[in-house]
């Protein structure tokens, strides 16, 4: 266990010393590269400052509620089409032909419609969101168990009832995985519109650091983008395995 | 030469004309010994059968036979030679045929695998796999995939590829253990015809001791904790063996009769 | 295909078809203004028209360009890489925490770095597709490597032969089905990439045309140019569909 985590750690630490010893040697002066100290020491300074936090706030929220309105539509979406065989035969022409549209490509008619600002930001976001959760979420109700079905139809419950005590609680592991993943996407989509656009945000930041010349801020914010990424997956897998046990997780493939 | 060093007890013993010899050979996996101190000698063209209850080291003797573990301590040679690596001319039926052939190949990808290895030009692969397939029963699913194929078939696709490495010996881990008994019994009988016609050694690993007595020149029977010889019964039985006849036999009874014995007090 | 099947695909089709039939209504009613939302037959004829008389055909090319330059780059360099890292334990334990810790980086940071290494050029735009779209060849790679059946490298063995006969042989085709899934969430990525880098980059492509239009509030073009996107996004995973069921039609059986 404990060699696990030196061979895990001794490629990045071995790059970064490397790094440092041949930038200081060179007297390193770049528009593109930093030595890790510098990274180091920028990052310090834009937390203090607030600045990043500030810019972290806005491509989460952006981010967060992008994710809420996508997956809400997906998962309503989802449900309703797991449970109605044929609305969802009806309707497979018409998704598959707007689910291959590439998030990124709506951004100039969000533009047009909805200004900078949050607004786009959100129905980007939202949009490439709403596939993962739809997709897993039908796949998911269709799959609950025949013999629970049989049981709801027994108890006469109203399809109401028959959604909320049935299909969600029996699904609700898989709906939670299609959820995990949108959460990823929905931060890159946030932060891809940032860097594209949209003058908010960790993407905004990193660009203006980049148009400054300041190499060692636009990889300190390159690092803690990464960072940022890396905890909301760890974080998220964390809560799955509490809530649903080590059994769900290898069901990501669908 | 490094052979005296480990002061071989029974190695003198040994006939000069074994085509497989282990010599003292001991396993240690994990700090456990899997197998001690197993001596054996498998001459030219012997059909020996190998049983003993589960974790008794049977299998891991087969593996250490084909080289693919190297024996802790002792010697394991092969006409003569030390087995070091694999080696082509001999070749090992595993158990479970479902990992060991490769699904993207068809029945004949799968034994033109063999011929490739060997360096069979290509212009000669087809029609030996054609023969091939058609020796163990298959000549009309070369274009199968192996999982449109029963477990049946599979083995005897399996069988197929090792006889295309045109081996001096053949391994057999328990090859029929995962099918239904009307396949195995079809299939004992093919494996001794096919190997009647040629000089095969074979060793073959079994659970089930009548099929080691049908099958055996001679069967050996392993205590287990650690692997080591508990019984050496050679089989005198009539050859060519039949599936009612031979087993009707009142030697056939009698051994079987001792094995189980043997195998009953060897578990408790 | 059934007889039934065909008739819901008909009637699916037919659905696809009110769904624009509405989409016609909303816009003859002006019930969103015109500026924003163009009515179906706008935007075809700005389709047809950007076609015939304009330079549409040229900007789609540019955006197959990048996407395809950058993901063939990825593709060659990371099923290799992966090949390496995952045939070899050694090199797994080491290199293989490293990945997952990159993995859930939005690959779209590296742009602001990518332009400070080469500016705003074809060469950034080549670095940041393939930069990003590598990831998820590469992983499934590692992984499927790591998962080839150990008795496939036993029977290998017995038959001796060559480590590069194993690769070929035995490795690659047993990874194949990851390598595709991982080609095929490439190929988006690439697309999406090559949008944004010719936003940014002022690219020849569709990505610079479409911002262009809503720049001068003309919305048909735009419509023109996002259906084009569209299109390339669902051709492409047509094409990857196609290539699987060739590929690894011996599955048939087991599924």
């Amino acid at each position: 266990m404990m060699a696990d985590r030196v061979k895990a750690l001794a490629l990045p630490v071995s790059l970064l010393l490397i790094f440092e010893i041949w930038a200081r040697s060179v007297h390193l002066h770049s528009d593109s590269l930093a030595p890790p100290s510098a990274i180091v020491v920028a990052l310090w300074s834009a937390l203090a400052d607030g600045a990043i936090l500030t810019a972290t706030r806005d491509t989460l929220l952006s981010a967060f509620a992008g994710l809420f309105l996508g997956g809400s539509i997906g998962l309503a979406l989802g449900i309703l089409l797991g449970l109605l065989q044929p609305v969802d035969r009806l309707m497979e022409v018409t998704i598959e032909a707007i689910r291959p549209i590439p998030s990124i490509a709506l951004l100039p008619i969000a533009l047009i419609a909805l200004g900078f600002g949050y607004r786009m930001e959100i129905a980007i976001v939202g949009f490439a969101c709403v596939w993962p959760v739809l997709i897993l979420t039908r796949a998911a109700v269709r799959e609950v168990e025949p013999r629970l079905m049989e049981v709801s139809h027994a108890l006469r419950l109203s399809p109401a009832d028959r959604v909320r005590k049935i299909v969600v609680p029996a699904a609700l592991p898989r709906i939670f995985v299609a959820f995990r993943l949108a959460a990823g996407i929905a931060l890159i989509v946030a932060v891809t519109v940032e860097i594209a656009i949209n003058p908010i945000g960790l993407g905004a930041a990193i660009m203006a650091a980049q148009q400054g010349l300041q190499a060692d801020l636009m990889l300190a914010y390159l690092f803690w983008i990464g960072l940022i990424g890396f905890g909301l997956n760890a974080g998220l897998n964390l809560m799955q395995a509490r809530l649903f046990g080590r059994a769900a997780l290898v069901r990501d493939d669908a | 030469m490094a052979l005296s060093a480990v002061a071989p007890k029974q190695a003198a013993a040994r006939p000069q004309s074994a085509q497989i010899a282990f010599s003292n050979v001991t396993l240690i996996l994990g700090g456990k010994p899997i197998v001690e101190d197993l001596s054996l000698a498998v001459k030219p063209g012997e059909f020996l059968c190998v049983v003993g209850a589960s974790g008794c080291g049977k299998t891991t003797a087969l593996r250490l036979a084909a080289a693919l573990y190297q024996p802790t301590s002792g010697l394991v040679q092969f006409d003569g030679q030390a087995m070091t690596a694999p080696r082509r001319d001999i070749a090992i039926v595993f158990q479970d045929y479902g990992k060991a052939l490769l699904p993207w190949r068809t029945a004949a990808g799968n034994v033109s695998l063999a011929l490739e290895a060997t360096g069979i030009p290509a212009a000669q692969r087809a029609g030996r796999i054609d023969a091939l397939l058609k020796k163990v029963g298959l000549p009309n699913h070369a274009g199968k995939y192996p999982a449109e194929m029963s477990g049946g078939m599979q083995q005897r696709l399996q069988i197929a590829r090792c006889l295309a490495q045109d081996p001096k010996a053949l391994l057999m881990d328990e090859p029929f253990g995962a099918l239904d008994a009307m396949t195995r019994q079809g299939l004992q009988d093919e494996v001794l015809s096919l190997v009647a016609a040629s000089s095969t050694t074979v060793i073959f690993v079994t659970h089930d001791l009548e099929e080691a007595i049908y099958l055996g020149d001679r069967v050996i029977g392993l205590l287990p904790n650690p692997g080591r010889i508990g019984i050496e019964l050679p089989i005198d039985l009539p050859r060519p063996r039949d599936q009612l006849t031979t087993r009707e036999n009142p030697e056939f009874l009698r051994l079987r009769r001792e094995l189980f014995d043997f195998i009953k007090a060897s578990e408790a | 295909m059934t007889r039934s099947a065909v008739y819901w695909r008909i009637a699916s089709f037919l659905v696809a078809a009110g769904f624009v039939g509405l989409w016609q209504l909303i816009a003859n009613l002006k019930l969103i203004s015109q500026v924003y939302l163009p009515g179906p037959d706008r935007a075809w004829a700005a389709l047809v028209r950007g076609f015939t008389s304009g330079d549409l055909a040229s900007k789609l090319l540019g955006t197959l360009e990048h996407m395809v330059y950058g993901w063939f780059l990825a593709s060659v360099a990371g099923i290799a890489l992966g090949a390496v890292i995952g045939s070899s334990r050694a090199a797994r334990s080491y290199i293989a925490p490293s990945l997952e810790f990159l993995r859930p980086l939005p690959v779209s940071a590296i742009i602001p770095v990518a332009i400070a290494m080469f500016g705003l050029t074809q060469a950034m735009a080549l670095f940041v597709i393939s930069f990003g779209a590598i990831w998820p060849m590469l992983l499934a790679t590692v992984h499927g490597f790591a998962a080839v059946e150990p008795r496939l490298y036993e029977v290998a063995r017995s038959l001796q032969m060559s480590r590069l006969a194993v690769i070929f042989k035995i490795a690659l085709p047993s990874a194949a089905p990851d390598i595709l899934a991982g080609m095929r969430l490439s190929l988006t990525v690439a697309l999406i990439l090559s949008v944004v880098c010719e936003i940014l980059a002022g690219l020849d492509g569709l990505g610079h045309s479409v911002l262009l239009s809503a720049r001068a509030f003309r919305s048909a073009d735009l419509f023109a140019g996002v259906i084009l996107l569209g299109v390339i996004g669902y051709l492409t995973s047509l094409m990857m569909s196609y290539a699987e069921s060739r590929l690894l039609g011996y599955r048939r059986g087991i599924r």
